[in-house]
């Protein structure tokens, strides 16, 4: 990749980030420290899921058959609630009206597993004289995962309503979902990032939808 | 706490962007692990040959290139390395690149493709052509791999155009979906090697001790590439048939009762045709200008055993055989066809392995399966083993029954009893013959491996302990005269070759454009976004009114 692809990929992950920060309304409220707190409770979340990962499904690693099982595949996503418990402390823990909670915690969390995924994936790849698309998938992966989060936090936001229960049960088992799906239909690379970008437009669109029903209610 | 006190991060951010751009991102990117073996291929490729004969260069003189890959057809430049497979170039095409290209990257066959005879003529003409002269351009030979298959069907179907799309629009997604490739091997300019070659011989003393017989071959191969040619054919099974006959021959000779007539004198050489005999030459000035030339004093014949395995012998002579002569005797016992042709010491190599003896005024003639010398089978990288169609065997019993009834003087088998005894002491090991035909093309016999290992190990090492079972060897190691050498042979024979998937600079700017097009998209959805909203929350607040 020359350093001029390194830029590219670089505004591609940025700059939605940047924009979604300034143009939500919520650095208005001089929130960016509360951002910086989702973010450390991203890492947090994710050094708690490693841990139990480590202890409970040890053979992970060791297990070159290259078999596809899929309930232990089941079982490791069931892990990932601990992410919603995560998201929702962070979207708990901003103070202030509906909207900029939802966007601080999303925009901090997102911001936090973009580095920490793709930073390193990008940052080790910047240098070598190979091109290759997965950095720009990657970008492009970034930005439907900062749409997904907004979609999440603003479910958890409205958790007592039991209508988003349904929607934030599947939220753990997306990827292991979207990866069958996605072999079944026999996608490239590109389509299942395709069809992550629309199942995170379905997810926005039915968030914005009990949204703006919850706040006609008040 | 700090954070809050400065009145939002972006503020900090803002004043030290500048900052952080001219040297936080330099520091971080030149930080980044760089690996210059994360390419995504990766490849043993072999270099071609390259020597010197009398000081005359063959094959290729250079070895390091960094090159855009092109296909046969899409090649321009002296900075493109051209990618094929050996099938599909032609010696024209070939010649073209020679002069003209920056490199050339040649994929051998897929290992079970079966090739046409028109097709194995054709890479056996190409293999001489190559070595005819010398190629300044790097030339690389590779094993046929799955990936290469790829990278030559994206350098076949879709190579990057500056000029030759119709449309821009064209250029444009041809540029956007087409795979460029850059090839880079870095390897030691090429430098002579240090060759000693060798020479093993062992005799069987006889009861007379006057006349000697001598049989001989040569145990290296030769081809276009060093380090994959097998020469199954040429030569090891002539270096297996002297192994086996030593055998027979050392059994028969154990008792005095049954030892024939004639000494008979097992000759191993390590440089063959391709380096015009030279071992054999230093050999025979060694035997026969020395003080004690008692060995060679009496030869009755010499012969030599050459690409045995392929199909019905021929014996070449350089002079037809005198009626009554001993040449003439194991001609007849043969009943072979006969071959003759003048040896010309104005061609750069000699044809035949005993037209070195037929020079030293000896009787000597070279039995070998093929018709002709001019044949490319004999340094071709098709010269591999095969289980059939093997005469091997065949061949080695009719070369010993003649041996012996020339030996021990048997006109004609009188009885099935005495055929009998015959057949019997003189049993070829079929299972010892293919195991030592399998070893020896097992592995590259090049000049350049095995003259410049150590004579004790590898193949020289192997067949002098084995001849060692059956007489006593002695080893002796030649060297090139100091100022002219005869010949010269040159390393590096292998190195790694990396393939880079690169996209040209404009391919970076369409990609430019499309992001800048895309954030442009985002920024308006999020400008639009409030108004969005409303429309959204009255439709959805709309039918929530209605129930």
């Amino acid at each position: 990749m020359t350093l001029y692809h390194f830029g590219n990929c670089l505004a591609l992950i940025y700059a939605p980030y940047h924009m979604a920060y300034k143009f939500s309304g919520i650095s208005e409220y001089a929130s960016f420290s509360k951002c910086v707190t989702a973010g450390c409770l991203y890492i947090f979340t994710q050094l708690c899921k490693m841990l139990f990962l480590a202890t409970f499904f040890p053979d992970s690693d060791s297990s070159l058959s290259g078999e596809y099982d899929i309930i232990l595949e089941f079982l490791k996503a069931t892990v990932d609630f601990a992410d919603l418990v995560g998201l929702y402390f962070a979207v708990n823990s901003v103070p202030g009206k509906g909207h900029a909670k939802i966007f601080t915690a999303a925009i901090g969390w997102a911001s936090a597993e973009v580095l920490v995924t793709r930073g390193v994936d990008l940052w080790g790849g910047a240098r070598g004289a190979e091109f290759d698309w997965r950095h720009v998938r990657g970008a492009c992966e970034a930005n439907v995962a900062l749409l997904r989060t907004v979609a999440i936090s603003a479910l958890l936001w409205q958790r007592p309503k039991t209508k988003a229960m349904p929607a934030l049960l599947a939220t753990p088992y997306r990827p292991i979902l979207e990866t069958l799906l996605a072999s079944a239909l026999g996608l490239t690379a590109w389509g299942a990032v395709g069809l992550s970008a629309g199942v995170a437009i379905l997810a926005s669109a039915f968030a914005l939808k009990l949204y703006a029903g919850t706040n006609a209610h008040y | 706490m700090w954070l809050d006190e400065a009145d939002g991060f972006a503020e900090i951010f803002r004043g030290y962007l500048p900052f952080y751009l001219l040297v936080a991102v330099p520091i971080f990117l030149i930080m980044s692990p760089v690996s210059p073996v994360a390419a995504s291929h990766e490849f043993s490729v072999y270099r071609m040959q390259q020597y010197d004969l009398h000081t005359a260069p063959h094959g290729c003189r250079s070895a390091s290139f960094n090159l855009e890959g092109r296909s046969l057809t899409s090649w321009s430049t002296s900075r493109h390395c051209v990618v094929a497979r050996i099938q599909d170039i032609t010696i024209d095409q070939f010649m073209e690149i020679r002069s003209k290209a920056g490199a050339l990257l040649l994929v051998l066959p897929k290992n079970d493709t079966i090739l046409t005879p028109e097709e194995k003529d054709h890479i056996q003409l190409l293999e001489m052509a190559m070595i005819q002269l010398e190629v300044n351009a790097p030339v690389y030979f590779a094993q046929w791999s799955p990936d290469f298959e790829n990278i030559l069907r994206d350098l076949q179907h879709s190579f990057i155009t500056d000029d030759k799309s119709g449309t821009a629009l064209e250029a444009m997604v041809n540029t956007v979906s087409s795979n460029g490739y850059q090839i880079v091997v870095t390897a030691p300019t090429p430098q002579k090697v240090d060759s000693k070659p060798v020479t093993l011989h062992g005799k069987l003393a006889g009861r007379s001790g006057s006349q000697t017989i001598v049989i001989a071959a040569h145990y290296d191969s030769s081809g276009v590439v060093p380090e994959l040619s097998q020469g199954s054919d040429s030569n090891a099974s002539g270096a297996v048939a002297v192994i086996e006959l030593a055998r027979i021959f050392s059994r028969l000779y154990s008792t005095a009762a049954e030892r024939g007539g004639p000494t008979l004198l097992f000759v191993l050489t390590s440089t063959g045709h391709s380096l015009n005999y030279f071992s054999i030459k230093k050999w025979l000035e060694e035997q026969l200008d020395s003080s004690d030339a008692s060995m060679l004093q009496d030869v009755a014949f010499v012969m030599c055993l050459d690409s045995i395995s392929t199909g019905p012998m021929t014996m070449h002579v350089s002079k037809p055989p005198k009626a009554g002569g001993a040449a003439h005797s194991i001609k007849s016992r043969l009943r072979i066809p006969i071959n003759h042709k003048k040896i010309n010491l104005a061609d750069e190599t000699l044809a035949w392995h005993h037209e070195r003896f037929s020079i030293r005024r000896m009787t000597a003639f070279t039995l070998s399966s093929l018709q002709t010398h001019k044949t490319g089978a004999r340094s071709s990288v098709l010269d591999t083993y095969s289980e059939s169609p093997n005469h091997l065997v065949s061949n080695i019993r009719m070369v010993a029954r003649a041996l012996a009834s020339h030996i021990y003087n048997v006109t004609e088998e009188v009885n099935d009893e005495d055929e009998a005894l015959y057949d019997k002491a003189l049993s070829v090991e079929e299972d010892s013959i293919k195991h030592w035909h399998k070893y020896m093309s097992s592995q590259s016999r090049a000049p350049q491996i095995i003259t410049t290992n150590p004579p004790s190990i590898g193949v020289t090492g192997a067949l002098e302990r084995v001849l060692a079972r059956y007489m006593e060897v002695t080893v002796s190691i030649h060297t090139l005269d100091k100022r002219e050498p005869e010949y010269a042979l040159y390393s590096p024979t292998r190195a790694i070759l990396y393939v880079y998937s690169v996209k040209p600079a404009v391919f970076d700017l369409i990609l430019t454009l499309a992001i800048v097009a895309y954030l442009t998209v985002v920024y308006f959805a999020m400008q639009m976004f409030p108004k969005f909203y409303d429309e959204f929350a009255k439709l959805v607040n709309g039918k929530t009114k209605e129930y």
